[in-house]
């Protein structure tokens, strides 16, 4: 019971912070012409969010140090009490995000079944227009913050240090405040319904945005504080990565996992504030009357600059998303192929040129959007040449299994999905890409299909792959392989029936964002609603095995993949400071089939 | 070159032009896939090792000429599709703007439904329940905006293809030439149908369409105007 105090402390402050911050809205509301309710809540929110996480340890461990007191900073007592309260231990912050994200997408996976029953047939049957628009956006923007915080929040924190010969993060306490912000982040979105609904989509255009029901002023606060985690995060990785390496760990020795979220970290920090800004804007429309999306009287402005300001951030987050998955599934690829990673040069090349590329395509989310023609040529020239570099990852994957001893295990079995879902998600790509296509295609059902196959088929894919993977090294424990292989086999056949089946209604005229639609599509539509249900219930034995091989699951060594990485040359789990003695490295980390490639020096290596 | 369609109806020059891009990058698409899978397949059958065992594979020796090989042809493919379809249907569906449109119709997009008017026939469709009906064999150019103080929706013809925003305080323009009669009554893609997210009336913000002959087009227009 005592193990939540620091919860329960958390709303009392947030509570507090939430009546001075209405204080000051109150105050506010004397000079502005707006009405009260949304600059109450925003302020109140504000302050709020800072009130919870003082409350949650961040005032313990680091508050209180500006203020001259003594702060307790890195406390990681108690075995179950530390998950619930602002800790610094990077592998106590990774099973936190896991944990979270992990709750957050069966939720956001549960509404997106409660969509596919209201689309299974043509007429309005199950909810109403805005019910069905509220679960819609937040099937959306919970998938998202799942897309971009799991991989990087999740395994990069906690298995990275690892992997890099460090004792944690450079930055601990930024990395646990970058975990606390995000329960205000669920709270808001989740009682998005109370204050009206949230009917704009995750992608909230103005004017509707600004006009619309309160449930989108919690959606805009929602979203800028996941970003601030996200920059935060951003800035930890980089720091870690460039200045954290072991003894011996030079960059051409550093695991491709490791380079993939050093690139995707570069993105977060760039990138993020553009929505920050555009949130924001949104924000002072509402709250303070101002017009930056909205022509009033020729005093305004336009809704065209914030969908480009939007999908400048945007775009670039689908990297972040992608890339770690990409190099979480070469890690795994060579490691259940027994062989280095081919053209691993090639690969940081490749990733590096998808971060600059991916920062120069977004118009070609606005080829309809009605901005000007001159930009449409040469956003479609940028766009087709991001398939370069992918291509280049795709060689490294296919030719690491070129001739390698495969070894089909669960998190191999996800890899090789990836590879195979990635492959259509990238190709149907090239029909949005392409200006004429695109004008069919943008706004219909043919844009989910495509989106679900490239964040879903590769990066979620690559997300099983890796709890697969790191389970053992996380918990202590083996899953049960069965029904990993029962768990793989079963979401790639739902999974592919399910939204290869969806190009169909999209390529026949039906639009997306809506809750009925031309009868004649009833038929394709309830054949994709029943795949969606049988890909809902694949992940059954997924629950089923993580918790019951917590319990009675065999006991894991600490190398269960004979893998050459060195979170695997320590034990599982790891101690708190990962390892006896700081590793020194000697060698690549993908050394088989040549003995004298060694990554790290065994005589001077940690716990075995 | 193209008969027939994955979209259905054709009902307009600028489909044809569309469909023609779409099945070209589809046999485009379909030998790099079939190669992935191929290779995957091949792999897994060939490569897999016998349980038991715990050896590692002899690395594959990396020549860079393979990796520059793959560049290059992936280089070669995307320049390809770059070039056609996507430079040339772009040049395509541009033919028309310098073209002076055989009717000009302004549309005003509102929550949440079309209104239609025809400037130089003194015709205005303002009930959502009212067809847009257009002559057969003619460039149609769209004017499109949004109400003021209102929010973005977006202007599709399925059957047409063409597709784009209306915007407050904005005005874009649609090119539509139609070639062929049919109507909502025969194909659901007769339809102007709005594809940007709107508020609670997005779903049904629909108005029928209908493509009739110029002489029958005449006719109607007469019976509006009085």
């Amino acid at each position: 019971m005592t193990g939540i105090l620091p919860l329960i402390k958390g709303l009392i402050f947030a509570a507090v912070g939430f009546a001075i911050g209405s204080l000051a809205a109150l105050g506010l509301s004397t000079v502005t012409p707006q009405a009260l309710k949304e600059p109450l809540i925003t302020l109140g929110y504000l302050l709020a969010v800072i009130g919870w996480l003082m409350g949650v340890g961040m005032w313990r461990t680091w508050g209180s140090e500006w203020f001259g007191l003594k702060p307790i900073v890195h406390d990681n007592s108690g075995r179950w009490k530390r998950y619930f309260r602002f800790t610094t231990d990077h592998k106590v912050i990774g099973i936190q995000y896991l944990v979270t994200m992990l709750v957050i997408f069966l939720l956001a996976g549960a509404f997106g079944v409660l969509l596919r029953a209201e689309l299974a047939d043509g007429p309005q049957n199950i909810m109403g227009a805005n019910d069905y628009n509220t679960v819609m956006s937040l099937h959306g923007i919970m998938m998202i913050a799942v897309a971009v915080a799991t991989l990087i929040g999740g395994f990069a924190n906690y298995v990275l240090p690892i992997m890099i010969g460090a004792k944690d993060v450079a930055f601990p306490r930024i990395n646990a405040l970058s975990y606390w912000i995000l329960p205000p982040v669920a709270i808001l979105l989740l009682a998005t319904p109370l204050f009206g609904g949230f009917d704009t989509g995750w992608t909230a255009y103005p004017p509707l945005a600004s006009q619309t029901a309160t449930g989108a002023l919690l959606f805009e606060l929602a979203f800028l504080t996941f970003g601030v985690s996200s920059i935060l995060g951003g800035i930890n990785f980089i720091a870690t990565v460039v200045l954290l390496r072991s003894p011996g760990m030079t960059w051409g020795r550093v695991p491709i996992f490791v380079w993939s979220v050093l690139a995707a970290a570069v993105i977060a920090l760039i990138a993020t504030q553009w929505i920050a800004y555009g949130l924001l804007m949104i924000i002072l429309e509402r709250v303070v009357g101002m017009h930056f999306f909205n022509p009033i009287d020729g005093v305004g402005g336009s809704a065209l600059l914030y969908e480009h300001i939007f999908w400048f951030y945007s775009h670039p987050a689908v990297y972040i998303m992608v890339l770690p998955a990409f190099g979480l599934l070469l890690e795994i690829i060579s490691t259940f192929s027994r062989k280095p990673v081919f053209a691993y040069k090639w690969v940081v090349r490749a990733f590096f040129a998808i971060v600059f590329l991916g920062f120069i395509v977004w118009a070609h989310h606005l080829f309809v959007s009605g901005m000007q023609e001159s930009l449409h040529g040469p956003f479609m020239i940028l766009t087709e040449l991001i398939s370069i570099p992918t291509g280049v990852i795709f060689l490294s994957a296919l030719a690491t299994m070129w001739r390698g001893k495969l070894r089909l295990t669960t998190p191999m079995l996800f890899a090789i999905g990836m590879v195979l879902n990635f492959a259509v998600g990238g190709l149907t790509g090239i029909f949005l890409a392409d200006v004429a296509t695109d004008i069919q295609l943008s706004e219909t059902y043919f844009v989910v299909a495509h989106f679900h196959y490239t964040i879903v088929g590769g990066e979620i894919f690559a997300i099983f792959a890796g709890i697969y993977y790191w389970y053992p090294k996380i918990t202590g424990k083996m899953y049960n392989e069965t029904l990993g292989r029962i768990h793989a086999v079963l979401m790639f056949v739902t999974f592919n029936l399910t939204f290869m089946t969806m190009f169909i209604p999209g390529s026949l005229g039906m639009n997306r964002r809506v809750a009925t639609y031309p009868e004649e599509l009833s038929d394709i539509n309830g054949l994709v609603s029943i795949f969606g249900y049988l890909l809902a219930l694949s992940f059954i034995p997924f629950v089923w095995n993580i918790i019951y091989s917590l319990i009675k699951g065999r006991k894991a060594p600490s190398d269960p993949w004979k893998s050459k990485t060195l979170e695997w040359q320590t034990s599982s789990p790891p101690s708190i400071e990962n390892f006896e003695t700081v590793p020194t490295v000697t060698g690549i980390p993908y050394g088989y089939g040549d003995p004298t490639v060694v990554h790290v020096d065994v005589e001077k290596k940690g716990n075995r | 070159m193209y008969k027939g369609s994955l979209f259905t109806v054709q009902g307009s020059e600028q489909a044809i032009i569309i469909d023609e891009a779409f099945f070209l990058l589809t046999i485009l698409g379909i030998p790099v896939f079939a190669l992935v899978l191929a290779m995957i397949v091949y792999s897994l059958l060939r490569f897999r090792a016998n349980n038991a065992s715990e050896e590692d594979a002899k690395p594959v020796k990396f020549h860079s000429k393979w990796a520059w090989s793959w560049l290059a042809w992936s280089t070669v493919l995307c320049l390809f599709v770059i070039v056609t379809p996507g430079y040339t249907g772009l040049m395509d569906l541009r033919s028309t703007a310098e073209d002076t449109p055989d009717l000009t119709i302004e549309v005003t997009g509102q929550k949440w439904q079309w209104v239609f008017k025809y400037p130089d026939q003194g015709i205005t469709l303002i009930r959502k329940d009212e067809v847009l009906v257009l002559p057969n064999e003619s460039l149609i150019r769209f004017e499109i905006t949004s109400l003021d103080n209102d929010v973005l929706h977006s202007f599709w013809i399925p059957a047409f293809r063409q597709k784009i925003d209306a915007i407050p305080g904005h005005k874009t323009t649609l090119d539509v030439t139609t070639n062929r009669i049919g109507s909502y009554e025969d194909s659901t893609t007769y339809r102007v149908q709005c594809t940007e997210l709107c508020g609670i009336g997005h779903s049904t913000m629909a108005t029928n369409v209908k493509v009739v002959s110029k002489e029958e087009f005449a006719k109607w227009v007469t019976d509006k105007q009085n």
